[in-house]
């Protein structure tokens, strides 16, 4: 079958004999073709985001697959050899074998949103050896995330300010009445990001939404189990497998759930835990909150 | 058909036994709700009671209960909340419930399944099967509301969930009526509909029990059943679910969550990165990559699909609409998870899979060159070619030399104006960002009308909702 993507051929390279920064070059290299902020990726390291206009690469979400795609394509490793998780599970993981091509299974990347935290996940799955020293450098997803959302938020300040500015009469009353609630929710965020506690808090929310619903999960399966022992001495066979079905589509959704409570906890705990290089784009992203909220205070 | 005389020495005899132990079970009941799971009612719940019981007092007929449902244990929460427990020793106001047999009275081991059943018997449950087509089910079904009509024919109060089960997207829809308490109320024509949307305040999902030391807030109102002329019961249906999303409305007003959740999302069907990963005609593509974006059951489902292109890029664009929509609940689907949504483009669904809830969808456009899709969780219709929903939208093409997320959000300031003539001007609006979602500000004041906006190559387009 002849796919559009074949005409790039790529030489893949073992993991093991490249260095990290080597890792994150390629990686950032192979996702040049869907990154449409040309000035944004000219400039990019290891914590530009992929996704995003105003600091990211401008990926589009219909590229992330291609993304992990093109680490897969670019990279060999010895994690090969599929391992059942439990005793006759179809479900696998990789661990060490002959050398052969990346596979990065479904999930493993949802904190990779730079490059950094790409060669950080090939790290973490054993891929590539640990390196301290260069994930030292490297923002965690919690932080990038956070930062992106000020961003977002000074570039929306900046925009209403400049529009502000030219119109005249009630229509600039109006519109200094959203400029007032924008310098507001800056300054609010501002202060979130002052201070780690909180920003920790923030998240730990968005944790505890996870772990409700992961709970109410396991509450939906225990009555589904309930309802198969109920329904056991009665022997309708049709009625047995529907809930049959049933549990096994619950025990789906439940480790995708837990799955999704994993990346929740890991920023959660990432968010509380500030290292130099946050530090660094906490203080530029406030900076540019604090100068856009100045500069809309000036109108009045 | 009518009730043997078998079936009414039982329900005549159940009705003793369950008013022997009126007091005793409503105190287990809020001892239980309060103490066991920690749940609280609202602050005021004795003033609502106040007003509830007085127009009850009022009506000297039978009672029929319909309330929106969440959880398995709605019943016991409904009747904790609405009734007090200085009056359960009014026999006669008591609910009989409608449980699902399936769902209750075969649960667990042979202890645990007799203690539910009898605990299912004192609390004057009527099994009702919901699920078969066959006749004996068609049989137990009309056994279960001739026990009803007949409760109510003999001034007893009944309680039957007007949506047939759990709502699977944590909306009440009005727009989609179903007809038995219609059917009931035009059998008994005294009985009135004691409607009650309750709902606790983290609520989101449909789940078994609401999270646990939750608040609940209630809005309720006592409506007519059938009223004179009235023969159609579709039509009396249709005026219980409208009340009811009227009290939905009245308990979200009050609510911190966003009410409205609703999602866009275009493609530029031309776009030649959309193409990389297919076979130069276009009709198939790789399967692993494939793989990363759809579950089985959709890479089935595009099999069959005539375009197999222009089929994957729907089933896309509406997982990325739903994401949006999700994303305003505070369900954050991770970048790239999209096997966490799985979409029927037949019968316009989509679920996320690992709560459940489930979203409509619906492609306002799809031509050539492109496909915008808009999805709605809760807060309002989605709509369909022959009735308006309460979602708005707009698509456009991105003029050449303009950043496509800056014309995006113009675009869509200036399209919520044109919808409302109070705005007028869209000097008067502005885009706030929160947690990364998109806001219009209206006079400096939040609007939650779940502003979605969208761009991909050629063209960028914005929904929001006025409901």
């Amino acid at each position: 079958m002849a796919f559009m993507r074949k005409q790039a051929v790529v030489e893949a390279t073992d993991l093991n004999t490249i260095t990290p920064q080597d890792a994150e070059a390629r990686i950032t290299a192979g996702v040049k073709k869907y990154a449409t902020n040309e000035a944004n990726f000219a400039k990019a390291d290891g914590n530009t985001p992929y996704l995003g206009h105003i600091i990211g690469m401008g990926i589009e979400s219909s590229n992330l697959a291609d993304i992990t795609m093109s680490i897969e394509r670019q990279f060999l490793t010895k994690m090969t050899t599929k391992t059942p998780i439990a005793e006759g599970s179809t479900e696998y993981k990789l661990t060490a074998g002959e050398l052969g091509k990346l596979r990065i299974l479904d999930g493993q990347d949802a904190l990779a949103a730079t490059p950094g935290l790409s060669v950080k996940m090939l790290m973490d799955l054993g891929h590539m050896p640990k390196n301290e020293a260069y994930l030292q450098n490297v923002m965690s997803f919690a932080y990038v995330m956070a930062v992106g959302d000020g961003w977002k938020m000074a570039d929306a300040l900046k925009k209403m300010t400049a529009k502000a500015e030219k119109l005249q009469g009630a229509e600039r009353a109006e519109a200094l009445a959203n400029v007032k609630t924008l310098v507001a929710q800056a300054k609010d965020y501002d202060a979130v990001l002052a201070d780690k506690a909180k920003l920790a808090a923030a998240k730990q929310k968005t944790f505890s939404n996870d772990k409700s619903s992961y709970d109410a999960l396991n509450n939906e399966l225990n009555v589904t189990l309930d309802k198969i022992k109920g329904l056991s001495a009665g022997g309708d066979a049709a009625a047995l497998a529907k809930l049959r079905t049933e549990e096994a589509e619950i025990r789906t959704r439940l480790k995708m759930s837990a799955a999704k409570l994993r990346v929740s906890q890991e920023t959660a705990e990432a968010a509380g835990n500030r290292r130099p290089i946050e530090d660094q784009k906490v203080a530029d992203v406030r900076k540019a909150l604090q100068e856009a909220a100045a500069q809309a205070e000036k109108l009045g | 058909m009518a009730l043997s005389a078998e079936d009414l020495k039982a329900l005549r005899r159940q009705w003793t036994v369950s008013r022997a132990v009126a007091v005793p079970l409503s105190f287990f009941v809020a001892a239980t709700a309060r103490l066991r799971f920690g749940y609280r009612l609202p602050e005021d719940i004795d003033r609502i009671r106040d007003v509830i019981w007085e127009k009850l007092d009022a009506h000297e007929g039978p009672v029929i209960w319909a309330a929106n449902h969440l959880t398995l244990i709605d019943s016991f929460l409904v009747y904790w909340a609405v009734f007090p427990l200085s009056r359960s020793l009014e026999d006669r106001r008591i609910p009989w419930s409608t449980p699902e047999y399936t769902n209750y009275y075969k649960l667990g081991g042979a202890w645990k399944s007799a203690f539910i059943r009898g605990l299912l018997y004192i609390c004057r449950c009527i099994p009702f099967l919901r699920g078969g087509e066959d006749a004996a089910a068609e049989a137990f079904r009309q056994n279960a509301f001739d026990k009803c009509v007949w409760l109510l024919r003999e001034g007893a109060a009944v309680f039957v969930y007007p949506e047939a089960g759990r709502s699977r997207s944590g909306w009440f829809e009005a727009k989609r009526p179903k007809d038995f308490l219609g059917k009931l109320a035009l059998e008994v024509p005294s009985a009135k509909f004691l409607c009650v949307y309750l709902r606790s305040e983290n609520q989101i999902a449909t789940t078994v029990r609401p999270p646990e030391g939750d608040r609940f807030r209630i809005a309720i109102d006592l409506i007519d059943g059938a009223r004179p002329g009235e023969t159609n019961a579709r039509e009396v249906s249709q005026r219980l679910f409208d009340r009811l999303a009227e009290l939905q409305n009245e308990w979200w007003k009050g609510s911190t969550l966003a009410k409205n959740c609703g999602g866009n999302d275009v493609v530029d069907l031309k776009a030649p990165l959309l193409r990389e990963n297919f076979s130069e005609d276009l009709a198939d593509a790789d399967p692993e990559w494939l793989e990363r974006h759809l579950t089985p059951r959709e890479l089935a489902a595009l099999r069959k699909a005539p375009d197999f292109f222009k089929t994957f890029w729907r089933f896309f664009c509406a997982k990325e609409a739903c994401h949006k929509a999700l994303a305003r609940t505070g369900l954050i689907v991770p970048h790239g998870a999209f096997h966490e949504i799985e979409v029927d483009l037949f019968r316009r669904k989509a679920v996320h899979v690992s709560t459940a809830l489930q979203l409509d969808i619906r492609f306002t456009d799809d031509d050539e060159d492109k496909l915008h899709c808009v999805a709605v969780l809760r807060g309002g219709y989605i709509g369909d070619d022959a009735t308006a929903g309460d979602v708005v939208w707009d698509v456009a093409e991105v003029p050449a030399g303009t950043a496509a997320g800056a014309f995006a959000r113009e675009r869509a300031l200036d399209f919520i104006a044109s919808c409302n003539d109070e705005i007028g001007s869209a000097a008067k609006l502005a885009v706030s960002e929160e947690g990364g979602l998109p806001t219009v500000l209206w006079s400096g004041k939040k609007q939650d009308w779940s502003l979605s906006l969208s761009h991909s190559g050629r063209f960028a387009a914005c929904s929001f909702m006025v409901s």
